[in-house]
């Protein structure tokens, strides 16, 4: 056996007990991602080059940076309580009718999400979402499963609306335009969908006495506003980074520095304490993230990669359809059930392996969009399939409206499968009826 | 000065008595905590400050988000201890077990001082043979804790 097998067996053995352990929800997986880390720094193939300076092999800084960016920018804007502000305006444009707040604070879930990351999106919105069904006197259980769904989906429209996206669209070197354009019309769909399987999805749940809702309509959204100066300097500074995701290959700016340029400029002069800007920079996850980079890094340098996606396209002899649906099909099924960010980091390289070796892939964008159609809708599965998901059951259970596992996953099958059959359709007919 | 010299006869709760009882309680003598104790032990089982009661009616989306506390209105805001009807003390004390501050009757007045301020306690229970002998509230500490002619000085200034 030549040590470049040794070397690939190591690194695969640490990469699967990692991401097992990992998916058990038990251990803390920054920890484990970085003791990975620790452990691939064995293979002599792997330096400190192949760490930090590698595109192929290294620490993605174009995605940990468009992450730390981001997270100051929501650190800084929720100063404003303009989350709060929207979310309580459009429960009351429903006028207390609990099916039409659902499907409003669903619209702004699913919005909102495909700028900022998933579970921010569901923290943010969630105590808007108790009050509300607070006064409404109605369990917020539904609530909190359909935002996670919309979380979830909103997140899959563009490039920085899920740490998932954000992995696999800066490793395809996605620009945002042509994110939001391939996926934003198969996010729409679902979305609404969504929207009309709503009465069936929670029958009997929407049910108000008609007393409660003078209840709602008398909450005042414009006491949510806590800095209207802020209000206005972040509302600026955003539209300017949105632009700079747009135009990034125009102004030759990478995401990554277009948000922490942003950040920046918001720390600056927002003139809010480090607690304050700081205050939604996850630096666990941004260390997750480093680790499990470096683990993925060590099995695209022991050639391990390559040779499952060499396996995978001798399976498919290199159709591209079958590939796609192939891709599609797997991240369905691995996300319903396992944390999709080591999934997606994964597949990344593997999926840039299939767009290389398709004879005459020049659609091979269509291998990427099934990647994240798949691994960022199959999230919605299970309890257990996406952060958002999982954040949700914790609020619930702490509101004293537990979510059962089984509670979710019944409806979260239902709105996978239909995710699952819009996507293969969308897929189809876009990139290869249509092509 | 030992803690058996100052401590006092305070209010004590049984775990699952009538929370707005309590209330009431701390309300009329403007408590800042209550001992609580069970009918099967001589000793504290806990201390419930009046600022756990406070948080207890705080719904928790708020103090998840403090934000929203601004949004809501008068009418609700003037209601929000009817949280409490029908609950007893057990359901609003913290649901993991806190450790009772607690002093021997022999404690100096800084052994007291120091638990009450690494607990954070507004009241510390004095123990003396496995039974509840009296309370040290903060302010019967500091009052312990000044000299008299600190304390003279103090209400001449008044």
């Amino acid at each position: 056996m030549s040590m470049h097998t040794v070397h690939a067996i190591y690194a695969s053995a640490v990469f699967v007990v990692a991401y097992a352990l990992i998916t058990t929800e038990r251990f803390n997986k920054t920890m484990i991602a970085l003791a990975g880390a620790v452990a691939v720094f064995f293979l002599p193939v792997i330096n400190s080059d192949e760490v930090f300076y590698s595109r192929d092999t290294g620490i993605d800084w174009d995605v940990i940076f468009l992450l730390l960016g981001m997270m100051i920018i929501v650190s800084v804007v929720r100063q404003t309580g303009v989350f709060e502000y929207i979310a309580i305006w459009a429960a009351k444009r429903a006028k207390g009718s609990p099916l039409r707040i659902m499907i409003l604070l669903v619209l702004v879930t699913a919005v909102g999400s495909a700028f900022l990351d998933n579970v921010t999106t569901v923290l943010l919105i969630a105590p808007v979402t108790l009050l509300v069904a607070d006064r409404l006197g109605v369990s917020p259980a539904p609530f909190l499963i359909v935002e996670a769904f919309a979380a979830n989906i909103g997140g899959a429209a563009t490039l920085v609306g899920d740490p998932t996206t954000i992995i696999i669209g800066t490793g395809a070197h996605l620009s945002f335009i042509s994110f939001l354009a391939n996926m934003g019309p198969a996010v729409l769909i679902v979305l609404s969908v969504l929207l009309l399987l709503l009465p069936r999805l929670f029958p009997g749940a929407f049910t108000v006495e008609p007393e409660r809702v003078a209840d709602v309509m008398a909450l005042d959204e414009g006491e949510a506003i806590r800095n209207r100066t802020l209000l206005v300097q972040c509302g600026i500074v955003l539209l300017a980074v949105f632009t700079g995701f747009v135009l990034h290959h125009v102004i030759h700016m990478e995401p990554s520095l277009v948000a922490m340029t942003g950040a920046g400029i918001l720390v600056i002069i927002s003139g809010l304490n480090r607690e304050f800007y700081l205050s939604s920079v996850e630096w666990e996850t941004l260390l997750f993230f480093a680790g499990l980079f470096v683990m993925v890094g060590a099995l695209v340098r022991t050639g391990v990669i390559e040779n499952l996606a060499h396996a995978a396209s001798h399976a498919t002899h290199g159709n591209e359809f079958l590939t796609t649906m192939l891709i599609l099909g797997v991240s369905f099924l691995f996300s319903g059930f396992v944390n999709n960010v080591p999934y997606a980091a994964t597949m990344t390289p593997i999926v840039a392996e299939f767009v290389e070796s398709i004879h005459g892939g020049a659609n091979s964008g269509v291998l990427w969009w099934s990647l994240l159609l798949g691994t960022v809708l199959g999230g919605n599965l299970t309890a257990v399939g996406a952060s958002a998901n999982i954040v949700v059951v914790g609020i619930a259970e702490r509101a004293g409206n537990p979510i059962s596992f089984w509670g979710f996953t019944r409806r979260g099958a239902v709105i996978t499968a239909i995710s699952f059959v819009i996507s293969v359709a969308y897929l189809w007919v876009r990139y290869f009826v249509l092509r | 000065m030992r803690a058996e010299d100052i401590d006092e006869n305070f209010p004590v709760v049984d775990i699952d008595s009538d929370a707005l009882e309590a209330v009431r309680l701390l309300a009329e003598h403007r408590l800042n905590g209550l001992v609580v104790v069970t009918n099967t032990s001589d000793t504290p089982y806990a201390v419930l400050p009046a600022s756990q009661v406070v948080r207890f009616i705080v719904p928790g989306y708020v103090q998840d988000d403090p934000g929203l506390a601004a949004v809501l209105s008068e009418s609700m805001a003037d209601h929000a201890a009817e949280k409490l009807t029908g609950k007893t003390i057990r359901d609003v004390l913290p649901k993991q077990r806190q450790v009772v501050p607690v002093a021997d009757a022999d404690d100096t007045i800084i052994e007291v001082a120091e638990v009450m301020a690494r607990m954070r306690s507004p009241l510390v229970a004095v123990v003396k043979k496995n039974k509840l002998h009296g309370v040290i509230t903060a302010s019967r500490l500091l009052g312990a804790a000044l000299r008299p002619d600190q304390l003279s000085a103090g209400s001449q200034a008044s």
